[in-house]
């Protein structure tokens, strides 16, 4: 998979040890990195963290997109 | 050279290996069993008949042309019947019918070789085409119920049992009259599990996949569990299947044996593959769910089932009498995602169950291609990244032995990644032992 | 302070020609904090939600709010069209056969919430009841057609709602006509209520002060009569909103064949009893009105006002209205008085036309309000294109005179004057969701309009004002549907979509360890995002569309 911007993520977490230690063995080449395959489950939550913090609401939930009225002072 | 081990490690992530529900049809389960007990099944004409049914059209072909040919027929002659353009489904045929043992390898006096088919096979199977033998069922000797059943209750009973067994599964309120039985199957299957808590069974990341799966491959794939089960509980895995390929033969609701009538469900067992087979009622489509393009989904249903199963994938906000308003969000998505469920299977439902609507509209898509994408996009960004569990070999000493490796690994397609320059190479973590094997060897 | 507004202005009569040699004059709009405008009173009812009617609506077993036991589905629920939560919200069929019907019933009465291509969403709301009711459906009215329009029994909180928001609103207008202010009613005992209160008393203008028992004014009036008569909307068809609630052919069978034939008689007569109020307290009377419930409808008796010039503008035969600006305009003059309140139409849809034709209708002295210097040239434009407005009754007023700097505060003086003299027979209001609150209620408090057009594409504000300004300009009258509009070709198709660009890794690299501050020039500047863009560009471009690019 061609994500070159995902390679330099997941350098960053090892060089600020984001994840608490090292966790690349060898980078192999600008797709591939050599990895310790107990951080895995760790790295993918940090993943999820990155897209979530990317990602913006599609739908509004409730569909309330006129909310008229707000009790108003007097 | 040195063999880099850091990249191993004993804890199987999930995320390398995504268990996923594996759907056998008749064929992939029986060349599973040891041939002792394909030749017990095949002493029963029924079973002969619904396998010689279910064996790709080629196949039946060659069963056909030596079912009364006693000598060994040269296999450059079975290969001959055919056009040569074809040879490559030939050579899938005669897999499948070995596999199956319906026929073995013979030596032909001259040293050629040959196929035969299995005695018992052949055998059973004269029987079943030309008639003979036993009566099939054990209801020639009954007389007639007073209280007969009728198709459309037998229908609608196997449409309530079925569903009482799916309810279950998706932990809905509705769940009485399951049985300890189908619970203890549904766990094995791999369907349900223990929860870690209280040890109430929940439903696991291949029982959401089950649940997608149209209703002839769930009864299918439940009673391929079931068959599983048989044997420990001291019951002749023979006799069950013989009595469900009995039971396959029978009409639907003709009354056969003293205490069964058969419904839809039984019936089509051995019909798996046959999709242009009258479906079960109750799958023929009636489309119930809207989708539109700002990711709302109207569903027309009171079904709770279907409810908790378009819940699986969509926040679900009201319920009315005959319709559930839900919205697919990434949240909603991503949680069926983690669940094992894949977009392929939410689309593939949502499409299955488009409201005729839907194709009256004016571009005739049965989903908003905007929703599509969306779904899949999320499905997407959750794989940037794929992973290969591997040992890293480095530190060769020469380019040669660089190239034997590489070469060894190659073709037994354990090589995940290799670089020559820096002679390096990664090699699949399961093909590890076998490669040391070969290193001892050669070196 | 907001943002300068601009005013453009088109009379007639002696002002305007005098002004016209001023016309290009600056006059900017200074917005002050200090402002002696009140807080506009909104009533009671108003804060009302249905959307807490569901609170005690329990989940059931996926999360769902579970309504089931709230409501009943009727037997042949196939051949009826929605549902309608406890909570306000309705679900509408977009494919059922009595759509059409129920579409103009629910715009009457609630406000679209989403509408795509199969099943639409509305809402109850306080004030979309209000404007039902200010445009002539009585609660029993609403009532019936709803649940006569819905697939299960009506949850019983909804009815509840409904009466609660409808019983005391739009019962009571504001009139101005001969240059008296009346308050009229079809119900006397209302207006006896009313009468009651010491500060509607104080209001009250007496011409005979020796008789302190003075008698309500009754008067009867033909509607449709009026109708007939207009110039704008020649031959079209006798329609009150009633009489197209009616029509529901689809399910006669259920309908109530009487009570039409007896509605239709009751529109064409309508007895009215009103009282006059004295012109310096309607203010006064306006506040304290809404306080008693009862929020004053402002409606312009035009066509018999003679103490303000009518003005001779007419459409020219090649305006042809759409069928979508036809109706919009008939909620507003449906009953031969000028109504105020705000249409929606999506953008390119025509507004402006609708605009013209409301002011050739009211024919006297009417004022644009626009939000840009780019419209205000629009709107010039478009009376030359509609209607025999030429430019000599048209008179612009921009802050475009910058090489004037000295008169200005002058010129915005006189101006101000000069506007808070007039009294208008029609304001519009463009991009009226645009305007600040503000500014808006200063506006209306310095021009005396008889009646006001709040035009726009959404009701959506960032403020959370519009309840504001639906009470300040009157209630919504009527929302087209973009997705229909789209489908019959009167607006562009809209298509949207979204390309990722990933950040090339170099870029990536830096946006991770960098201050906050710079991420932004990073992500902006993504060149992989330069290169989606350029080729869409080039990709519109080739095809001969206009492009317009928003970089964020």
């Amino acid at each position: 998979m061609n994500d070159q911007a995902m390679k330099q993520f997941l350098l960053h977490l090892d060089e600020t040890l984001k994840l608490g230690r090292k966790f690349i063995i060898q980078d192999l080449d600008e797709n591939h990195l050599f990895i310790s395959a107990d951080i895995l489950d760790t790295l993918q939550a940090k993943i999820d963290d990155l897209m979530d913090q990317i990602s913006f609401p599609l739908a509004e939930k409730r569909g309330i997109k006129h909310s008229f009225f707000f009790s108003q002072k007097s | 050279m040195a063999d880099n081990g850091l990249g191993s490690s004993n804890q199987e992530s999930t995320l390398i290996r995504q268990n996923n529900l594996e759907c056998k049809n008749l064929y992939d389960y029986l060349k599973t069993r040891p041939p002792n007990i394909l030749e017990k099944l095949y002493n029963h004409p029924t079973i002969c008949l619904a396998v010689y049914r279910e064996l790709p059209e080629l196949a039946r072909q060659y069963v056909i042309r030596i079912l009364f040919v006693d000598q060994p027929v040269p296999q450059a002659v079975v290969a001959s019947w055919g056009s040569q353009a074809f040879s490559k489904e030939h050579v899938y045929v005669s897999k499948v019918l070995s596999e199956l043992s319906v026929w073995q390898e013979a030596t032909i006096p001259g040293g050629l070789l040959g196929w035969i088919l299995s005695p018992t096979f052949k055998k059973n199977l004269k029987v079943a085409l030309l008639g003979g033998g036993k009566a099939w069922s054990m209801s020639s000797a009954l007389e007639a119920d007073s209280k007969a059943r009728d198709v459309t209750f037998l229908d609608a009973y196997s449409l309530e049992r079925w569903e009482c067994v799916l309810h279950y599964m998706v932990g809905s309120q509705q769940q009485e009259g399951i049985s300890a039985d189908a619970v203890r199957i549904l766990l094995h299957a791999g369907l349900m599990k223990r929860d870690e808590d209280d040890g109430s069974p929940v439903i696991t990341r291949q029982g959401f996949q089950f649940l997608l799966l149209d209703r002839q491959a769930q009864v299918w794939h439940f009673l391929l569990q079931y068959l599983d089960t048989v044997e420990e509980r001291g019951l002749d895995l023979v006799e069950c299947l013989t009595f469900l390929f009995q039971l396959s033969f029978s009409t639907l609701g003709k009354r056969k044996a003293g205490r069964f009538y058969p419904t839809r469900l039984a019936l089509n067992i051995t019909n798996s593959q046959n999709k242009n087979t009258p479906d079960i009622e109750e799958d023929t489509p009636k489309g119930y769910i809207v989708v539109e393009t700002n990711y709302r989904v109207y569903a027309y249903t009171d079904s709770n089932l279907q409810v908790a199963l378009i819940g699986l994938f969509t926040e679900l906000m009201y319920r009315f009498p005959n319709l559930v308003v839900g919205v697919i969000t990434r949240d909603s998505v991503r949680q069926a995602l983690r669940g094992g469920i894949t977009a392929d299977q939410i689309i593939g439902y949502l499409k299955q169950h488009a409201h005729v609507q839907m194709l009256h509209a004016e571009n005739r898509q049965p989903l908003p291609p905007t929703v599509v994408d969306q779904i899949k996009l999320w499905e997407l960004e959750r794989n940037r990244l794929t992973y290969n569990e591997g040992v890293l070999y480095s530190q060769f000493l020469s380019q040669a032995d660089f190239n034997v490796l590489k070469e060894y690994a190659q073709t037994n397609g354990s090589l995940i990644w290799y670089n020559k320059e820096r002679r390096t190479l990664v090699i699949n973590k399961s093909a590890h032992d076998d490669v040391k094997k070969f290193l001892e060897e050669i070196f | 302070m907001g943002p300068p507004k601009r005013f453009s202005g088109k009379g007639e009569g002696r002002a305007s020609k005098k002004r016209k040699k001023e016309e290009e004059e600056a006059w900017t709009y200074e917005e002050d904090d200090t402002n002696d405008v009140e807080e506009a009173a909104v009533p009671g009812a108003a804060a009302r939600d249905a959307e807490k009617n569901d609170q005690n609506a329990l989940e059931d077993e996926f999360g769902a709010k579970d309504y089931r036991s709230q409501m009943a589905l009727k037997p042949d629920n196939a051949s009826r069209p929605l549902w309608v939560a406890p909570n306000g919200h309705i679900f509408l069929e977009s494919f059922s056969p009595v759509y059409k019907h129920a579409h103009d019933f629910l715009i009457a009465i609630s406000e679209p919430v989403c509408r795509p291509e199969h099943i639409h969403e509305y809402k109850l709301t306080a004030y979309s009841l209000y404007a039902a009711v200010s445009v002539g459906l009585q609660t029993n009215d609403i009532i019936e057609y709803l649940k006569r329009l819905s697939k299960t029994s009506i949850p019983d909180g909804i009815i509840e709602f409904i009466k609660l928001c409808t019983l005391s609103y739009g019962k009571v207008k504001l009139v101005l006509k001969h240059n008296k202010y009346f308050v009229e009613s079809p119900f006397p005992d209302i207006l006896q209520k009313l009468l009651k209160d010491p500060v509607i008393q104080e209001c009250r203008l007496r011409r005979n002060v020796e008789n302190e028992t003075e008698e309500l004014i009754t008067q009867t009036r033909k509607i449709f009569l009026h109708l007939v008569q207009s110039p704008v909307l020649p031959g079209t068809k006798l329609e009150t909103e009633m009489g197209l609630q009616l029509q529901y052919q689809m399910i006669s069978r259920i309908s109530t064949k009487k009570s039409i034939t007896k509605k239709e008689e009751e529109e064409t007569s309508l007895q009215t009893v009103s009282f006059e109020v004295n012109q310096e307290k309607i203010e006064v009377l306006q506040k304290r009105c809404i306080e008693l419930e009862h929020p004053l409808l402002a409606e312009y008796d035009f066509r018999n006002d003679t103490v303000n010039p009518d003005i001779n503008v007419d459409l020219r035969p090649s305006a042809v209205l759409r069928p979508y600006q036809e109706k919009s305009l008939r909620k507003m003059f449906g009953n031969g008085r000028a109504r105020s309140g705000v249409i929606v139409l999506p953008c390119g849809a025509g507004k402006s036309l609708v605009g013209v034709t409301a002011c050739c209708t009211v024919r006297k002295r009417a004022l644009v309000l626009c939000n840009s210097g780019v419209s205000v040239e629009q709107w010039k434009q478009q009376f030359k294109m509609w209607s025999t407005a030429d430019d000599s009754m048209i008179c612009r007023f921009t802050s475009e005179a910058k090489d004037k700097p000295m008169r200005r505060s002058w010129e915005a003086e006189q101006t101000m004057k000069w506007l808070q003299e007039q009294e208008w027979g029609i304001m519009v209001l463009d991009e009226v969701h645009t305007i600040p609150a503000k500014m808006f209620r200063r506006v209306l408090t310095i021009v005396q309009s008889h009646c006001k057009l709040g035009l726009t594409a959404t009701l959506l504000r960032e403020d959370d004002k519009i309840a504001d300004l639906n009470f300040l300009i009157g209630p919504k009258l009527y929302e087209a549907n973009w997705l229909e509009l789209q489908k019959r070709g009167y607006i562009a198709r809209v298509q949207c979509a979204e390309v990722w660009c990933p950040m090339t890794p170099e870029f990536y690299r830096e946006y991770l360890v960098c201050r906050t501050s710079k991420r932004l020039l990073l992500y902006v500047m993504n060149p992989n995002k330069f290169r989606a863009t350029q080729y869409l560009i080039r990709y519109h471009e080739r095809r001969g569309d206009k492009t317009i690019v928003f970089f964020r």
